[in-house]
């Protein structure tokens, strides 16, 4: 444990170091200290995971926080490999990103001092089981972050953008806030441990408690309607913080929730179906507003979105199985979950940097003005490839490992005599198959319009390919990707004592069926491989000796091809949004002159997020209007503000002297 | 035994499901039409022949068919044979049946994408947007099956519908004519999509398939016949009874192939090509027959079978 919290000092440092040295150096010193973090906090991380034993130590602090408990159990060390990996990386990436920058313009300095205070306090959020002092580390890692997103704050988008991330994370905080403070008073104690007889009683109360924290640890993950906030900030942000808020920080969002359902013991059947299907209807308004998008981070954003959405259902799928007490369901909803967690973490983390090669090497990150760049980019293009292969859930990457938990889970929770269960699984069946189509849709589109195909417009300079240190943490990643996919018991085995916490009692038989299906999944897998490779070799050798010729695309016998007559993004996805154009309004404009013989026209097209219309901006009027009552308290006038001071110090003094 | 027999099927089923689609149109039409092993010929012919290769392509583009016959056979191998068994079978093969077709179908859609022309790009826009339906409603399909037996592998989940009995028959029916139409979108034939047209702009996979030439087209050829030979001998494993020896499945399962292809020549002779914004209807049809059998499930079925 020691060593874990002089990991995390490590990373503080880091952070403060970095201000005291100039030039060049900045970077490098701060990436050796991150790089030293690691040797102190994954060894204790992965000893935990694999042994199963958690360690705790009890600090003392001054009131109000009194003892405070950091423990480090196996859910708690799976969350810190992936943050502890993942600032490294995105340390690395970002290193290189930076050089972009103009060194007069932006401060580095504060850049790494607030990226090595959000690994920080991520770290500490998983391990702080004391209410107070984990609203302290969750604050902190909200507004780290949120000076990292605003980064380039000489962008007014840049800059709203922030400020809209930063106030959502408070509605969630607050959330968070009235549930802990609600449950301190119940108890009369600060500690996680304490709070385990009220959530675990059956009940009113537990249930509002329990969508107290959902609310508020869903607004970090991105739960819809609670995920307005990702597009926004995604895009803002740059490159190497998009991949660590997305791949890392909301995932802090799915740890509060497991560990509010680890205290809850066994769950209300209804809280689980609520679980579900919010999950679902996240993952679906996720991944069809994901299609919508040109911007190639939005479109990322939303597909995160999706995927909080699919862990979601894996863990509605683990409550469904406690609830209605069918071990296989429970036993591959958590798994599933847990491993689409680290699965998103991989895969997303390349989608990101890759974004991020892309807008600096071109200066757009509009889909419609790219294309072509798999000539440019070859190998940063091969590596987005496969990470967008793997989002999809396609078999041979990871993706589709945790989606298959989920599937077979969902196939092995029916029942003979609960209709509504069934109905309700079945509708998981087929939406997560949904929500996989979709996907497909997404991610063809984006990277069959970014990199295939021609260049659509010119850019300032010809792209070229993207230097080894971006390289580096996407073909690490890569590399798990792979492994996860091919051979998905490895991972199992590792994780298979976090999964345990959820199921509790021992699930040794049903654990080896799982070993049982995945272990011929994997022979499945190498089997299509030895076939596709035969298939290859043929083709090799039927081309062998043959001159293959090149030439123009067939263009149906048109002379004048042009690189603007290709398929753009959004007519590519023009069908399918025609289905849904109930759910995903795009909205078409077009002026033209209004004359015999119009000679110009101008289209514009727009989306507008289904739920953030139906739902946020009614809210958010509602509440502007009830907080305008209460305006005339900000009057701009100093003295009237001199006046509250001295209005409050009377009032605090009358309480102390009076009522105490 | 198995392993010969599913190297029968490969070897011929597909060449010649197309070809007697063909000859099935032609006598409808009054003519004689090519002879049934056409098809065959045509592969052949594709396979000794040079390549031309559109100088925007990528080696996406060079990988995409030799990995959509790679699946499509490896799919195939996952599918149950009624009393010969099966080469793989595991619980929740049929995710792995289903996701190995999307990652075809991954590929297959950036290879159009990838020769930056304008109408290959309108027909993979067309294809996802038919296979966004046509999965869900697949399973809904099998996870009806899985809901009505317990089973979640083909295998298991065939072997208990045959045995039981009850208003499985109604559900077998309803199972065949949902298939049915997924064989008729997958396969791009009529009314979804048609395989003879001339004309780009109306087309989804032959327009996608533009730009190949030589023993690529050999091998997307061969995958658009037995991608329908798959899903003809999916919906075998419902028809054939349980208790039927080898020879008589053999001939059993051969017939059924038969008469689909018999089955889509007639269809794609009577009707029409839909409007391309009718395609999506017609394909909710499958979406409705999944739901109606799912229906039946639920109600009638809820005691379960033992």
């Amino acid at each position: 444990m020691d060593y874990f919290l002089i990991g995390v000092l490590v990373f503080i440092a880091a952070g403060f170091v970095v201000i005291f040295i100039k030039g060049n150096l900045k970077g490098i010193s701060f990436l050796l200290l991150t790089l030293t973090a690691q040797i102190f906090i994954l060894p204790t991380a992965f000893q935990v995971l694999i042994s199963g034993d958690s360690i705790e130590k009890i600090i003392q602090f001054s009131e109000p926080i009194g003892n405070a408990a950091f423990r480090i159990d196996p859910l708690s060390s799976l969350f810190i490999i992936i943050i502890s990996i993942g600032s490294l990386f995105s340390a690395i990436y970002s290193f290189e990103y930076l050089k972009h920058y103009d060194k007069r313009k932006y401060s580095f300095s504060s850049f790494y001092f607030f990226f090595g205070l959000l690994s920080a306090s991520m770290l500490l959020v998983t391990v702080v089981q004391n209410a107070i002092l984990f609203l302290i580390v969750w604050e902190l890692m909200s507004v780290s972050s949120f000076f990292l997103v605003s980064f380039e704050n000489e962008k007014e988008e840049v800059r709203k953008a922030g400020i809209y991330y930063l106030i959502s994370m408070q509605i969630g905080a607050s959330f968070l806030i009235a549930g802990f403070a609600w449950l301190s008073n119940l108890t009369g104690s600060f500690d996680f441990n304490s709070y385990k007889n009220i959530l675990s009683a059956q009940g009113t109360l537990s249930i509002i408690l329990f969508l107290l924290f959902f609310i508020g640890f869903g607004t970090k993950a991105g739960f819809i309607p609670f995920h307005t906030w990702l597009p926004r900030a995604h895009p803002a942000a740059p490159s190497g913080v998009s991949a660590i808020m997305s791949g890392v920080m909301i995932k802090t969002g799915i740890y509060g929730i497991l560990r509010i359902i680890l205290l809850s013991g066994i769950p209300e059947r209804g809280l689980s179906f609520f679980v579900f299907i919010i999950s679902l209807i996240t993952a679906l308004i996720g991944i069809l507003n994901a299609i919508s998008q040109k911007d190639i981070k939005k479109l990322l954003a939303y597909s995160s979105i999706e995927n909080i959405g699919i862990i979601g259902m894996g863990i509605g799928l683990g409550m469904i199985g406690l609830a209605y007490n069918i071990p296989l369901a429970a036993l591959l909803g958590f798994l599933g979950a847990l491993l689409h967690t680290v699965n998103h973490f991989l895969f997303k983390s390349i989608l990101f940097y890759g974004a991020g090669i892309v807008y600096q090497k071109t200066g757009t990150r509009n889909i419609e003005k790219l294309g072509g760049l798999i000539k440019f980019l070859p190998f940063t293009s091969m590596i987005f490839l496969l990470a967008a292969m793997a989002i999809s859930g396609l078999p041979l990457l990871n993706g589709f490992i945790s989606e298959f938990a989920l599937y077979l889970g969902m196939a092995n929770s029916f029942s003979f005599n609960n209709a509504a269960l069934n109905i309700l699984i079945v509708v998981g069946f087929s939406g997560l198959a949904l929500v996989g189509a979709m996907a497909l849709i997404g991610f063809t589109k984006l990277f069959g319009i970014t990199f295939l195909g021609n260049q659509r417009e010119e850019h300032d300079h010809q792209p070229s390919e993207a230097s080894s240190l971006f390289l580096i943490p996407m073909i690490f990643n890569l590399i798990f990707v792979f492994i996860i996919g091919l051979f998905p018991a490895s991972i199992i085995q590792i994780i298979s004592n976090a999964v345990g916490q959820f199921t509790q009692v021992n699930y040794s038989t049903e654990l080896n069926s799982v070993f049982v299906v995945y272990n011929s999944l994997t022979k499945g897998l190498l089997l299509f491989i030895g076939i596709f490779l035969f298939f290859f070799i043929i083709r090799y050798f039927l081309l062998r000796k043959k001159e293959i010729k090149t030439f123009k695309t067939w263009d149906c016998g048109y002379q004048l091809e042009s690189s603007k007559m290709q398929y753009t993004g959004s007519s590519y996805s023009l069908p399918f949004l025609d289905l849904v154009a109930a759910v995903v309004t795009q909205k078409t404009t077009v002026e033209t002159e209004k004359e015999i013989f119009p000679s110009e026209a101008k289209l514009k097209t727009s989306q507008h997020d289904f739920v953030e219309r139906i739902i946020i901006q009614p809210l958010l009027k509602y509440v502007r209007s009830f907080l305008n009552l209460f305006a005339w308290i900000q009057s701009g006038r100093m003295q009237q503000y001199i006046l509250y001071g001295l209005i409050f110090l009377v009032l605090i003094l009358i309480w102390i002297i009076g009522v105490r | 035994m198995l392993i010969l027999f599913q190297i029968f099927i490969l070897l011929f089923a597909p060449f010649l499901f197309l070809g007697i689609i063909n000859r099935v149109k032609a006598i409808w039409a009054g003519k004689k039409g090519s002879p049934i092993f056409q098809p065959f010929f045509d592969f052949q012919k594709l396979l000794r022949k040079n390549e031309v290769i559109s100088k925007t392509t990528s080696f996406v583009f060079r990988i995409a068919p030799t990995f959509n016959l790679a699946a499509v056979i490896f799919a195939f191998l996952l599918i149950p044979i009624p009393s010969f068994g099966s080469t793989i079978s595991f619980n929740g093969d049929f995710i792995l049946f289903t996701y190995i077709l999307g990652l075809a179908k991954f590929l297959m859609v950036l290879a159009a994408l990838d020769t930056g022309s304008s109408f290959e790009g309108m027909g993979a826009s067309r294809e996802v947007t038919f296979s966004s339906i046509v999965e869900p409603a697949f399973f809904i399909l099998i996870g009806t099956l899985a809901l009505l037996t317990g089973q979640t592998s083909f295998a298991s989940i065939f072997s208990m519908l045959n045995s039981s009995a009850g208003y499985t028959e109604l559900i077998e029916i309803l199972f065949v004519a949902a298939l049915f139409i997924m064989i008729l979108t997958e396969g791009s034939r009529v009314p979804v999509d048609d395989p003879n047209t001339h004309l780009e702009l109306t087309m989804i996979h032959e327009v996608m398939v533009l730009d190949y030439s030589g023993p690529d087209l050999g091998f997307i050829l061969y995958s658009a016949g037995m991608k329908m030979v798959l899903l003809a001998v999916l919906a075998a494993n419902l028809i054939i009874p349980e208790n039927f020896s080898v020879a008589y499945t053999a001939i059993f399962l051969l017939l059924i192939i038969f008469i689909t292809s018999v089955l889509i020549g007639i269809v794609e002779s009577l009707i029409a090509r839909a409007r391309m914004s009718h395609v999506p209807q017609f394909i909710f049809l499958m979406t409705a027959l999944s739901f109606i059998a799912f229906a039946v499930v639920i109600f009638f079925l809820r005691g379960g079978i033992k």
